[in-house]
């Protein structure tokens, strides 16, 4: 892990409840039907049913199996709008039952892999980066377009790598947030998020090679 | 650092304190280290050409992830059975789901 001088944040995500729904009960209930529920509820929870789609999107990578998730996830949190905290971060409650419910409907592709050591992964990523340096490949991101290449890669990606590239890199999240969201230590996220990286950036060095892109200093 | 990043970092022929920039370049990046750690790498980089190099790949290769997020907004037939759903379970705000598409 990181040095005192490097310390990066390294506290346990929150934890869940059964029903997949972060931990903080009691805060704000309301009984059923309730109109105030459904001003909240409309006010804190719905601005975010594209965000909440995107992310589903990019963990189901099937448009049908995409509208479940989010279906169910906004019919879980209406249900259990009592647990949601006023004031706190709406959007990543929801992140939060919406990567619930998609594992719940994967249990097979639960994740498995718990890799503390991320910093492995960024020097490895500098050995990534010395091969494409080798072969005048170290501007591919800068002179390429490779958005489809990437998109696909990162829908190559396995779990629980996926996710934190996603959340992070993607959604913009702090690590904080995606070790809510994700339910595990920011430590995790950390070396999940560089495996990720790292496994994008060796795969995209494969992708131009492939497509024959000329070198820098061959132009 | 373990055995084989050593080596990694031997054969690259970088100094300790690129191979800070090394480990934690991702962290800085990601605005994710103490200020104390920002600053001193942020010292390296603007003297060390090789790591400036290094710096500017991986910018280049987050700002390129980061492009990924396009304005998809959920479908109009997911807004339909979502508003369904809500209100058949008493929610008094189903209408607005279909109104914001």
């Amino acid at each position: 892990m990181t040095t005192a001088s490097f310390a990066t944040h390294d506290e346990p995500g929150l934890e869940s409840d059964a029903s997949g729904v972060a931990l903080g009960a009691g805060r704000n209930q309301i009984s059923a039907g309730d109109p105030e529920r459904d001003i909240a509820f409309e006010r804190d929870a719905l601005p975010w049913l594209d965000d909440v789609y995107r992310f589903a999107l990019s963990l189901t990578r099937d448009e049908a199996d995409a509208d479940d998730v989010v279906q169910e996830t906004y019919l879980r949190a209406y249900r259990s709008w009592h647990t949601f905290i006023p004031g706190t971060d709406c959007r990543r409650w929801l992140f939060t039952i919406c990567r619930n419910v998609f594992l719940r409907s994967r249990e097979r592709q639960r994740p498995t892999v718990d890799l503390e050591d991320g910093e492995q992964d960024a020097v490895a990523a500098g050995s990534v980066y010395a091969a494409a340096r080798e072969r005048g490949y170290d501007d591919i991101y800068a002179r390429l377009d490779l958005a489809p290449a990437l998109r696909d890669a990162i829908d190559e990606l396995s779990e629980p790598f996926r996710s934190a590239v996603i959340l992070v890199d993607v959604e913009d999240m702090t690590y904080e947030s995606a070790a809510e969201v994700m339910g595990v230590p920011i430590g995790t996220v950390r070396s999940r998020l560089f495996r990720g990286r790292r496994l994008l950036q060796e795969k995209l060095l494969t992708v131009a090679e492939d497509l024959g892109f000329t070198p820098a200093g061959a132009r | 650092m373990s055995a084989p990043a050593r080596v990694q970092l031997e054969a690259m022929g970088l100094s300790s304190t690129c191979a800070d920039v090394l480990r934690h370049l991702w962290d800085y990046l990601d605005d994710e280290i103490t200020p104390e750690g920002a600053g001193r790498l942020r010292a390296h980089i603007a003297a060390c050409p090789k790591c400036q190099s290094y710096e500017l790949y991986q910018s280049c290769f987050l700002e390129a992830v980061k492009k990924l997020r396009v304005d998809l907004g959920a479908p109009n037939a997911l807004r339909d059975k979502l508003a369904e759903g809500l209100k058949g379970q008493g929610c008094g705000c189903w209408e607005k789901v279909r109104s914001d598409r």
